[in-house]
């Protein structure tokens, strides 16, 4: 089990660490989360609508997108000089492989989420300090299912003509789970209604991050198979 | 199979298929009794329930396809999956249709977000990703393994997005067939309903035979050409 975790990490580390040294990734996502919160400003008439009525809907889809974003480029870092084929003799199981990607990849995005909630309170003057906590909860529990979906069909579109272009047309059916009981939940957190009121919600959006992360422990062997 | 006995198998099919096709559609213009309260509008109901119901076996087909040709790595597996999920798009296209319009006339809008409409249009876009990785794949392969993949994840998300949109109130009607205390349709509209269900069941098998015997043709003269260029 040690020996399992360290195989995972080893793997987010490696990610983690040419991410840190290119900041390739982070910066063009944070780039386009306060870019697309500038452009939501100008889209939405503000005299009918109040920022605090959208700021829910605001963080899922701008985390979406910036995600989309990231996810679909996990496997470029492998495309040069064999990276990958280079990953896959190592001795570690195909199901470390993918957890190693999947914690590299959540971490990345929370860091992420964190520059899109100071952009979208920024902007749009919301209010996140109350019920932060359970705020940051749900979140992080639907990213790690966010995650898990977007890698494993990321690794997949990578393998394709169509690369990233294919990658939300078979992202975003799946999401809708996520999008349904994450979006109302922080709704109402933000509302100010006590963080007891989600936890029914909170409860299926952790069983389906975790039923994704399962599925593609599973199914990640099959999609990067020569 | 023999190549020669799916063609038999999806030439009979076919024919029947249509002759059902044509005999459910005389049924459900001039012989089925018209709805009370609905009028006219009603008799949308047997070609939107036929096509949904077609089109979810399909469905269900490459789901069980797809597991299998991951564990046992058949290519006819595969072959029967995509031939599945082509017939299956084709018949929810046609109840994705249908709906629309009679939930105009019976509800006054073309598009509402009801459960069961919402899940539909999103397994119509899973099976249509299903379709377009194994195109946009240039590893034939490969091809086929993404698409078992993107096969297996749509199963084991769909009930997940079917308990989700659930959570907003119905409006859908409710079943009227499959009922513990038995159907709940007078006699002449249940022998419609069940012909066009048997008819495009029918056609289905066919579509996908047909499907499955130019897949396996194909496999055949690739393989052949392959020779030819071993022996040149």
């Amino acid at each position: 089990m040690k020996r399992y975790l360290g195989q995972v990490w080893a793997i987010a580390a490696k990610d983690l660490r040419i991410e840190m040294r290119t900041k390739e990734r982070f910066a063009a996502m944070s780039a386009f989360v306060v870019l697309v919160s500038v452009l939501f400003y100008y889209a939405v008439d503000w005299t009918i609508l109040s920022p605090q009525d959208v700021s829910s809907a605001l963080i899922w889809m701008i985390v979406i997108l910036a995600g989309l974003l990231g996810l679909g480029r996990t496997f470029e870092l492998e495309k040069e000089d064999g990276a990958m084929e280079g990953l896959l003799v190592a001795p570690v199981p195909r199901d470390a492989l993918f957890l190693g990607k999947v914690l590299a990849n959540s971490l990345l995005l929370a860091a992420v989420e964190i520059i899109a909630v100071m952009a979208v309170s920024l902007f749009f003057q919301v209010d996140f300090s109350q019920n932060w906590l359970a705020f940051a909860v749900v979140l992080a529990v639907g990213t790690i299912g966010f995650v898990s979906l977007g890698t494993l069909l990321g690794g997949i579109t990578a393998g394709t003509r169509m690369g990233e272009t294919l990658l939300p047309i078979l992202l975003f059916p799946v999401l809708v789970p996520l999008v349904v009981f994450g979006a109302s939940s922080t709704a109402s957190l933000l509302a100010g209604f006590p963080p007891a009121v989600v936890f029914g919600s909170l409860r299926i959006i952790a069983a389906f991050s975790l039923i994704n992360l399962v599925a593609g422990m599973g199914l990640f062997r099959f999609i990067v198979e020569e | 199979m023999s190549l020669r006995a799916i063609r038999r198998g999806a030439l009979i099919l076919g024919f029947l298929g249509i002759g059902l096709t044509l005999v459910f559609h005389w049924m459900v213009f001039f012989w089925v009794s018209t709805e009370a309260t609905l009028g006219i509008s009603q008799r949308i109901f047997y070609i939107h329930v036929a096509g949904m119901w077609t089109g979810l076996l399909a469905f269900i087909m490459v789901a069980v396809c797809s597991v299998m040709y991951l564990w046992l790595r058949d290519d006819r597996l595969d072959q029967i999956g995509q031939a599945a999920a082509e017939g299956g798009l084709v018949f929810f296209a046609v109840g994705l249709t249908a709906g629309p319009l009679w939930a105009r006339l019976a509800w006054g809008t073309w598009w509402t977000w009801e459960p069961r409409l919402t899940l539909s249009l999103l397994a119509f876009f899973i099976y249509i990703g299903y379709l377009m990785v194994r195109g946009a794949t240039e590893n034939r392969e490969r091809g086929k393994m993404f698409a078992a993949v993107i096969g297996v994840v749509g199963a084991i998300n769909i009930p997940l997005i079917h308990v989700s949109v659930l959570w907003f109130r119905s409006l859908h009607p409710e079943p009227v067939v499959a009922r513990q205390e038995g159907p709940a349709l007078p006699a002449d509209m249940l022998v419609t309903m069940l012909t066009a269900v048997l008819a495009w069941t029918v056609l289905l098998f066919a579509l996908i035979l047909l499907r499955y015997g130019a897949a396996r043709l194909e496999t055949r003269a690739e393989a052949r050409a392959l020779q030819r260029g071993a022996t040149a």
